[in-house]
């Protein structure tokens, strides 16, 4: 079997989408979560992965049009030269805006659990620097060393939640409806954004050895991912009940009450040291595919150097909310409220499109011929 | 841009110096003709060529050959030929032999026997202790393999030991080498190729392949990078092995060295290469991996679930080696939090009285470590057990009675340094311990997110590392077929495939049932 340069398999894909989206159970997700659905968050992942499968089905329907093409491409072929611009445009600011204040959260959360007299901008400028170097190596490199850590990572994930089934309640759950099914469902279709990654990589196509490693990884990353997440909340609601509206960062503060027997009181290094490795690999493959975009955007095509300039960027756009108060609870909403509808909209007109031009007769044609 | 303009201004510095040389066109123009049939002239040319009778080691014998009537004289060195066999099949055959015949083929009884014209061609052959015969009239040399080089037996392996199955290492002689190969797989598709790779010294490198596994494009991968080597000489094959690399400075090995053949063979036998050369008690396996350095040869010798216990403890032995000391620096400096409360009052105790911080303390007794064990590798053997005595007891007991170090410190380095023996391939075990001081130094400045932050672009490194076009984590990732040989191994009955990153003509070595 060949091996064809610079491409990834269906295992290393995998390892990506599973850290950059599971890891979402890690930070303030859960308590974002917590705040609207109350007691029956964890419902929230599973419905709006059920929400998200028709957008997501749309678009790779539609990429599977133009086989070794990255969305930006498809968006401008169909969209036309100007309109696909602006699209594309729209996506990869609002992309910017999203690298950066995720990253400033994770920043955020190391500081203020583990390093709390060290300056943020050392932190945050280590962490970029270590992305900046990872995603200047490539996607293929991206994705080997992701598929090195997946299995210790969560592996890891769920010796945190098994050891936190300690000392958590299972009433905590119930009345299992929560705020009721009417606003339940309202909520999973606010929440869109969760899963709002799969639709970038559908920007690294071309990366992948073949298309049905990508449509097979996607199917089978949305379904992993949203049952960990579920499981996660389910967790921490047991866990901490009420009080999670309260709790920044859950998984942290779950791994700081949690201990092996007596003689280990205190193991949240040992999860810290592998949540950070998955950071780590999540903003590098995050910054790759903004870098992408970047090039993809204005036609550069080695754009692998633009991205310690690109990591400065986000660096300096991260720093600029004054604390994570703001970050959290003002900023994070309102580009969560963006993102989802955006790929929403952006995946259903692409398809419409697609379907109006005749594309999909042309493609059956081509395959009959 | 910049690369434009600094390139031209780096050249113009670093210009090459010249010397005023002395010119051997004159014997380059010689050594391209042939030799004549004229009996004076080719001795004149010869005994000028090895400065007879300067050069005390080299012998010309003049006679006249009995049967032919003719004058005739051998040339050869004394001290790299077995003068038996040139005594008993050439020069009692040639000057004792009565019957009229024509051909010297049919005189001689030396088992092997050639011509050559050259003179070039010809000086190299007797460099290389092959007696040569010159005879009057005629316009061609004949050559004789009498070689016979001194040098050290067929010995037990030193440097990679074990328990369980063949110890025989390879010596200094590159046809025992061989042998030793040769007799591991009996099958004539067994290449064995030399090539000169130098000019002044003319060493010689052999590729040993199986004709019918090894990848083409690979192979002439690995021919064009010898042959596209340009130097005087090369020593050793450890010298090679730097030349051969595509990052020689990277702190990672990328190519295998070892000494056993029995790991040679199984290598060749999986598609690879394996380079031997004269003067060499080892062969170089190309391409490597990281897997490759990883494992022992004993891995599969032992029954599947003791190979797969030291294969544990050998993964375990990586992590403590690099990170044991490391860790302790995070830990006390930065995550104190994390030590049981218990333990934390007992090393607060046994620090309490050091006056260097914990940093300086594991920095110097890794050194001290380091210079034992160099140490311990360069004295004399009669006075190395003095070594290890001294070692531990001054630098062990003394320092901490002197309370210079805690007596933790003691038993994190010791861990650490033990550990750091188990990786047995040697450029692999530097590796680990030069990145182990990288580690101590950036957990000293950031603790464990410093040591996380170098360990990730470490492993984004070391993916991105090559070996002659393999990457070094193949194929784990990026993922090949093969038999699954690399954290845990299964039985030998399961491993049925060749790695499928070499793409070897055969991937398969067993079929199913």
């Amino acid at each position: 079997m060949k091996q064809q340069p610079g491409k990834i398999g269906i295992r290393e894909y995998l390892s990506i989408a599973i850290l950059m989206v599971g890891s979402k159970v890690t930070e303030d997700t859960p308590t974002a979560l917590f705040q609207k659905a109350q007691n029956a968050a964890w419902m929230i992942p599973i419905i709006t992965a059920a929400f998200t499968f028709i957008p997501l089905f749309l678009l790779i329907k539609t990429m599977s049009l133009y086989q070794n093409k990255n969305l930006f491409s498809v968006i401008q072929k169909l969209l036309g030269k100007y309109l696909g611009f602006f699209v594309c445009l729209l996506i990869f600011i609002i992309n910017v805006f999203s690298i950066s204040f995720d990253s400033r959260t994770y920043t955020t959360i190391i500081r203020t659990f583990y390093f709390n007299r060290t300056p943020i901008v050392i932190i945050y400028a280590i962490l970029m620097g270590v992305c900046a170097y990872g995603a200047k190596k490539g996607i293929q490199h991206i994705g080997s060393v992701a598929y090195l850590i997946i299995y210790y990572a969560v592996l890891l994930l769920y010796l945190a939640f098994v050891l936190c089934t300690q000392d958590s309640s299972i009433q905590s759950l119930f009345p299992i409806w929560g705020p009721g099914k009417l606003e339940l469902l309202k909520q999973s279709s606010l929440n869109l954004s969760l899963f709002s990654e799969f639709f970038l990589f559908a920007l690294i196509i071309p990366s992948i050895a073949s298309y049905k490693d990508f449509r097979k990884g996607t199917w089978i990353a949305l379904v992993y991912i949203s049952i960990q997440l579920s499981v996660g909340i389910i967790i921490f609601i047991c866990l901490f009940d009420a009080s999670l509206k309260g709790i920044g960062y859950p998984f942290h503060t779950a791994i700081r009450f949690i201990s092996i027997g007596t003689f280990f009181p205190n193991i949240e290094i040992l999860f810290f040291v592998i949540w950070l490795m998955a950071a780590l690999i999540r903003f590098t493959a995050f910054l790759y595919i903004n870098a992408l975009m970047f090039g993809q955007l204005f036609k550069i095509k080695n754009f692998e150097f633009l991205i310690p300039a690109l990591a400065t960027i986000y660096l300096l756009i991260g720093s600029i909310p004054e604390s994570p108060y703001d970050l959290s609870l003002q900023l994070k909403p309102i580009l969560r409220s963006v993102i989802g509808p955006t790929f929403l909209v952006v995946s259903i007109t692409l398809w419409l499109v697609a379907l109006l031009k005749g594309e999909f007769k042309h493609e059956k044609k081509r395959g009959s011929m | 841009m910049k690369k434009k303009v600094l390139k031209p201004l780096f050249k113009k510095l670093n210009a090459e110096p010249q010397f005023s040389e002395e010119s051997n066109t004159q014997d380059i123009e010689l050594k391209k003709q042939d030799i004549s049939s004229n009996y004076d002239q080719n001795l004149a040319t010869f005994k000028s060529i090895f400065s007879i009778p300067k050069n005390i080691d080299i012998k010309v014998r003049e006679f006249i050959i009995g049967s032919l009537d003719r004058r005739a004289f051998i040339i050869f060195i004394s001290t790299m030929v077995d003068a038996q066999s040139i005594q008993e099949g050439i020069m009692e055959k040639l000057i004792g032999n009565d019957q009229p015949s024509g051909k010297i083929q049919n005189i001689t009884s030396s088992p092997s026997e050639r011509t050559a014209t050259n003179i070039g061609e010809i000086t190299e052959f007797i460099t290389g202790g092959v007696t040569a015969l010159f005879v009057d009239g005629d316009t061609q040399c004949y050559l004789f393999e009498t070689t016979k080089i001194t040098g050290r037996s067929i010995e037990k392996s030193d440097n990679e030991v074990i328990v369980k199955g063949a110890k025989e290492a390879f010596n200094e002689k590159v046809i025992d080498n061989i042998a030793l190969i040769r007799k591991k797989i009996r099958n004539e598709n067994l290449i064995v190729e030399a090539k000169v790779i130098s000019k002044r010294s003319r060493n010689d490198v052999f590729l040993v392949y199986e004709k019918d596994l090894v990848n083409d494009e690979l192979l002439q991968t690995i021919k064009d990078k010898i042959a596209s080597i340009q130097t005087d000489r090369i020593l050793d094959l450890s010298i090679l092995e730097q030349y051969l690399e595509e990052r020689p400075r990277s702190l990672f090995p990328s190519i295998l060295y070892t000494e056993r053949p029995d790991r040679a063979t199984s290598f060749i036998e999986e598609g690879h290469i394996v380079l031997l050369m004269t003067n060499s008690p080892s062969c170089l396996v190309l391409p490597a991996t990281f897997w490759s350095m990883f494992h022992s040869p004993e891995d599969h010798y032992l029954r599947t679930p003791y190979g797969n216990f030291i294969r544990f403890l050998r993964f375990q032995a990586l992590f403590v080696a690099m990170f044991a000391s490391p860790l302790y620096i995070a830990i006390t400096n930065y995550h104190v939090g994390m030590i049981p409360p218990d333990l934390l009052m007992a090393i607060a105790g046994t620090r309490e009285r050091v006056p260097f911080p914990s940093t300086v303390e594991i920095l110097m007794m890794e050194i001290a470590f380091e210079l034992i064990r160099e140490a311990g590798l360069r004295v004399p053997t009669p006075i190395g057990p003095t070594i290890g005595i001294v070692g531990a007891l001054i630098l062990g007991q003394a320092a901490v009675q002197a309370n210079i170090i805690s007596p933790i410190v003691i038993i994190v380095i010791a861990l650490s340094g033990l550990s750091s023996f188990i990786i047995s391939d040697v450029s692999m075990n530097f590796a680990i311990r030069i990145t182990r001081f990288l580690f101590i130094f950036v957990a000293a400045f950031m603790g464990i997110y410093g040591a996380i932050a170098l360990f990730v672009p470490g492993l984004f490194y070391l993916v991105s590392l090559k070996s002659f076009g393999i990457p070094y984590f193949a194929p784990m990732t990026p993922h090949f077929i093969s038999s699954k040989d690399l954290i845990i191994r299964h039985v030998p009955m399961k491993e049925r495939f060749r790695p499928g990153y070499l793409n070897p003509k055969d991937t398969v070595k067993q079929r199913k049932g």
